[in-house]
């Protein structure tokens, strides 16, 4: 990317070495983690709400790119999230065979996550782009449908492929040499994904979980930090310039066409990763299944984004803790003896629809009180002004 | 204020030939002619002015110098070379810079920020550096206020934010688009006195202003744009002691 180092005055020297410590710091905190995390807390439920927080930070993160920074407004982010999981989950299962099976190691997980997530990474960003080219003639509501539309395509096609044979994928590819067959041998490969009831790997063994605290953790510091040092940098400023000021941005220089294409491919990497490392992660199912992927979910990280504030990074991680807290306290809330007993009488009870409510009540208090969202577009942290070229 | 650009050669106004030129240039909107053939000159160390009517076309002209609208037919020449046909990037590294109409600043980012994509194209860290130190001191009030969000200025100094952020491409061409509209007078008299500064210091000017009587003080030379045509052109105290201008213009 052009752009992303301009107006880079720092002092060289010392910045790096606080940046190796920064990292350095920061992996080294989430490998302590992936050894200790099991002993020091045993309930399983409270490991898996602190990894599913660490990653709906990268979902808040990633759909900030688009909906806080470049200022468009995307209602599908769950579809980057799901082709992130889909590739992801087929990817390490299929790579865990090859490597011969048998448990989910620390080491192996060197080789199979970064090939996933690669992988979904690269699906996802694919598809941003795709879903990024309308943004250049649509704008708002319009723009928001055809978000809209790629997440429920995507989500629809996996649920609905059910049918068909048990033909293997390597038969079908063999006859695949008319556009008919073409055809047929794809609808057999997304048929072989298990359609509603989900894909939990080749041999329905479950999707191997080799993302363990040190990957989910580590990227979701990384990423974080790249994600901060995004906004600031002059792809950033060029970014949320175009946001405020179409005409004046031009006039400036600033490409428009590029950079809003190039906002969406880099928020669904992004997206890719997050849905990666949720459909890996190690105190999560073995299984990905398209309902994960429904508006509801997108709906969950638009409510993170505008919570926190758009466009403020540190913002967008507060609102995916909060949201994965909610979604938690809600489920607690459920399994208890006084919940249930009612559920016994009326059946259709679900308290999950409290969540909407207590969303809906949140982002109306918000929009009285602080209609920019939590920390609007400033961030923690940040006592200096953001910018990297001040005079010494 | 330095405004020789490290990666730009210095055009002297010795060489007798405009820095810009417009030949019949017209512009529509749709099936709206906007500008029916608008031709003039600016030449380097003019201050050159634009008068005229709401809805005459001046900020239609400047969008198209810029190369920020498309145009149906003339050319465009600057510093000798078409640049009908280029884009508003290739304009600004080039040396033209435009400070749109309504103080088009972003109202989000920082004074700082919007000064710094200013100089998007001219990533240069020392020359960005000494850029914001010469625009500081040109417009104080801006180096007092520079981790305030450009919004939360007051309207004049949105105005010389908006002067600023073109400044800091190190223009050789500046196109000012009503520098003065819905300032108060003594802020305008400030941001007059820093646009004739900016012209010492050597930057060329075409000025769009509806104030016609501090535009024709300001500038060399003046047109009268017309419902998208030049209606008049000559020095500006020619102008100004034009009849037409003065009953149409000058309010007298
Ligand atoms: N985006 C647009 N779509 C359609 N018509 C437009 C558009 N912009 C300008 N026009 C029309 O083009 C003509 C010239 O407009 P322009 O903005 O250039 O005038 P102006 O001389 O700058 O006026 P003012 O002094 O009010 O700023 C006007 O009739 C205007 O209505
Ligand atoms: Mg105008």
């Amino acid at each position: 990317m052009a752009g992303a180092q301009a107006g880079s005055t720092r002092p060289m020297g010392s910045g790096l070495l606080k940046q190796i410590a920064l990292f350095g710091g920061g992996l080294l905190v989430a490998l302590l983690l992936d050894f200790t995390l099991d002993k020091a807390i045993s309930d399983s439920s409270i490991r898996q709400l602190l990894m599913m927080a660490a990653c709906n930070i990268l979902v808040a993160l990633s759909l900030n790119v688009i909906n806080g920074m470049a200022g468009q407004f995307s209602i599908g982010h769950a579809g980057f999230l799901g082709l992130g999981g889909y590739s992801a989950a087929v990817v390490s299962a299929n790579l865990h065979e090859a490597l011969g099976g048998g448990e989910a190691t620390f080491g192996k997980s060197f080789i199979v996550v970064p090939v996933s997530l690669l992988v979904a990474a690269l699906l996802s960003g694919i598809a941003g782009l795709f879903v990024g080219l309308p943004s250049l003639r649509l704008k708002g509501d319009y723009l928001a449908i055809v978000t809209l539309g790629f997440s429920e395509i995507f989500r629809l096609v996996i649920a609905t492929a059910q049918i068909g044979d048990k033909e293997t994928i390597a038969h079908a590819w063999s006859s695949a040499g008319s556009p008919r067959g073409f055809v047929h041998a794809i609808s057999v490969m997304i048929t072989s994904l298990g359609g509603q009831n989900g894909y939990a790997g080749p041999k329905d063994a479950g999707v191997p979980l080799y993302a363990g605290p040190f990957w989910v953790v580590g990227l979701a510091f990384v990423l974080g930090v790249v994600a901060w040092r995004l906004k600031f940098s002059g792809w950033g400023r060029a970014l949320r310039a175009l946001r405020e000021d179409e005409i004046a941005a031009a006039a400036v220089g600033v490409d428009p066409t590029r950079y809003k294409v190039t906002s969406f491919v880099i928020s669904a990497v992004g997206a890719g990763i997050a849905g990666g490392l949720m459909a890996m992660n190690r105190d999560g199912t073995p299984i990905v299944q398209p309902d994960s992927y429904n508006f509801q979910a997108s709906f969950d990280a638009i409510t993170m984004v505008i919570l926190g504030g758009s466009g403020s990074v540190t913002g967008a991680a507060i609102g995916g803790v909060f949201v994965t807290f909610t979604v938690k306290a809600i489920e607690l809330l459920q399994s208890t003896s006084a919940v249930q007993a009612l559920k016994q009488r009326f059946e259709s009870l679900d308290l999950n629809a409290l969540r909407m409510i207590i969303y809906a009540a949140v982002l109306i208090a918000l929009m009285i009180v602080r209609p920019e969202g939590l920390l609007g577009e400033r961030e923690l942290f940040q006592k200096k002004a953001p910018s990297p070229a001040k005079a010494k | 204020m330095r405004t020789a650009h490290p990666t730009r050669p210095r055009r002297t106004s010795a060489d007798g030939k405009p820095l810009l030129s417009l030949e019949d240039v017209q512009v529509s909107y749709g099936g709206i002619k906007a500008l029916r053939g608008v031709s003039l000159e600016v030449r380097s160390g003019e201050i050159v002015a634009m008068i005229g009517a709401n809805g005459a076309g001046k900020t239609t002209t400047l969008k198209t110098v810029m190369r920020l609208l498309p145009l149906s037919h003339g050319t465009i020449t600057y510093a000798g070379e078409m640049v009908s046909g280029l884009g508003p990037e290739e304009l600004v590294s080039r040396g033209v810079s435009l400070v749109p109409e309504g103080r088009a600043i972003f109202p989000n980012l920082t004074v700082r920020e919007n000064l710094e994509v200013g100089a998007y194209l001219h990533k240069d860290a020392k020359t960005m550096r000494e850029t914001i130190e010469d625009v500081t001191a040109l417009f104080p009030r801006l180096g007092e206020r520079m981790k305030q969000e450009g919004g939360t200025l007051s309207g004049g100094e949105q105005q010389m934010l908006a002067i600023g952020r073109a400044m800091m491409a190190r223009p050789e061409l500046l196109l000012l688009d009503e520098p003065s509209l819905g300032i108060a007078p003594k802020l305008v008299q400030q941001i007059f006195a820093a646009i004739r500064r900016i012209a010492e210091a050597g930057v060329t000017i075409l000025l769009v202003e509806q104030n016609t009587r501090l535009a024709l003080q300001v500038s060399h030379r003046a047109y009268v744009l017309r419902t998208g045509e030049i209606a008049l052109s000559g020095s500006s105290a020619e102008l100004a002691a034009n009849q037409e201008v003065q009953a149409a213009y000058l309010g007298g």
